[in-house]
């Protein structure tokens, strides 16, 4: 790996601030992002369980909770990149924090396939007991985001 | 028995030990803690938008507040289990703490609230007053100073 890019990001101005003077506030910040996109994950998936939320249809149900989603993670990103750039050369070899970016990057996978293929029968049971395949992006959801969480913590211990 | 003394007795008994000597029960119990309060946060967000009259605004208000409510309940147990065991685990960084105490006010502060908006949405009012949407709003500036709160514990020094 490229040590010189992280050595040269670590050392920019805006990293340097970040690590000495903002680091609490850019990670609260990223909780507060990470507390409504896992939130708002969660409300959809328990739908797709059929665990709550069974009055409402699961098309209005993702429609009103995912901007909430996508605006708070991008806070998460803006904030989680700050956080990295203060860190970088060690982040990068930070075992939590590379399993957490593969966690994360599996959610998105998850996620895609979930919109590009599953959601397209969503006219079928959008009132009802999603299919399986639904059902099975919800709890795949769930246990991935079980997993960032968990692994970006672990990433603070290291 | 003052606090410091209570702290060290507290951090001297065999079960904090054991959660102390586990390496990866600090950060596991955090986890949880994590989980739940993103749960909440969200949960206390639909409750907040609807007597805004946004998000779920084509559901009645007191069927979002119960469902949701009933979560914020469920959650906050969770919240105060994970939360003692941290206290136990580690207590010098916490009861000693004084944005520990900050923390719990809010969190206190935003129950009450809760409540009181809980007991309003079973009225079946479906125009909330701008006093409920005020408070409604209030409760999140409150739950996002109780993650900020959370996470500042670990900066400032205990006393």
């Amino acid at each position: 790996m490229n040590m010189q890019f992280f050595e040269w990001l670590q050392n920019t101005p805006l990293a340097t601030t970040v690590s000495e003077n903002w680091f609490p506030w850019v990670e609260s910040a990223h909780v507060l992002f990470m507390a409504i996109v896992a939130g708002t994950i969660l409300i959809v998936d328990t739908r797709l369980l059929g665990l709550t939320s069974h009055q409402l249809r699961v098309s209005y149900l993702a429609d009103r909770m995912l901007p909430w989603t996508w605006g708070a993670f991008t806070g998460s990103v803006i904030t989680g990149f700050l956080m990295f750039a203060a860190g970088a050369t060690n982040y990068v070899h930070n075992t939590p924090f590379l399993v957490k970016m593969c966690l994360l990057v599996l959610a998105g996978i998850n996620m895609l396939y979930f919109q590009l293929v599953t959601f397209r029968t969503v006219g079928r049971w959008d009132a009802g007991r999603p299919p399986q395949a639904a059902r099975m992006a919800g709890l795949t959801s769930i246990l991935l985001w079980i997993g960032v969480i968990g692994f970006a913590r672990w990433t603070g211990f290291v | 028995m003052n606090l410091h003394a209570f702290s060290e007795w507290l951090s001297a008994t065999a079960f904090s030990q054991k959660i102390q000597i586990t390496s990866w029960a600090i950060p596991g119990i955090q986890t949880v803690h994590l989980l739940a309060i993103a749960a909440l946060f969200a949960a206390a967000l639909v409750v907040a938008l609807r007597i805004g009259g946004r998000g779920l605004a084509s559901e009645p208000l007191p069927s979002v507040a119960r469902r949701f409510g009933r979560a914020i309940w469920m959650l906050l147990v969770v919240l105060l289990v994970s939360g003692s065991l941290l206290i136990v685990a580690e207590p010098g960084r916490t009861i000693t703490n004084p944005v520990f105490y900050l923390k719990m006010t809010m969190v206190v502060l935003a129950c009450v609230i809760t409540i009181w908006l809980a007991n309003v949405a079973r009225r079946e009012l479906e125009r909330p007053a701008a006093i409920h949407v005020a408070a409604a709003a209030f409760t999140m500036i409150l739950w996002t100073g109780v993650i900020f709160a959370g996470r500042f514990i670990a900066y400032v020094e205990s006393y």
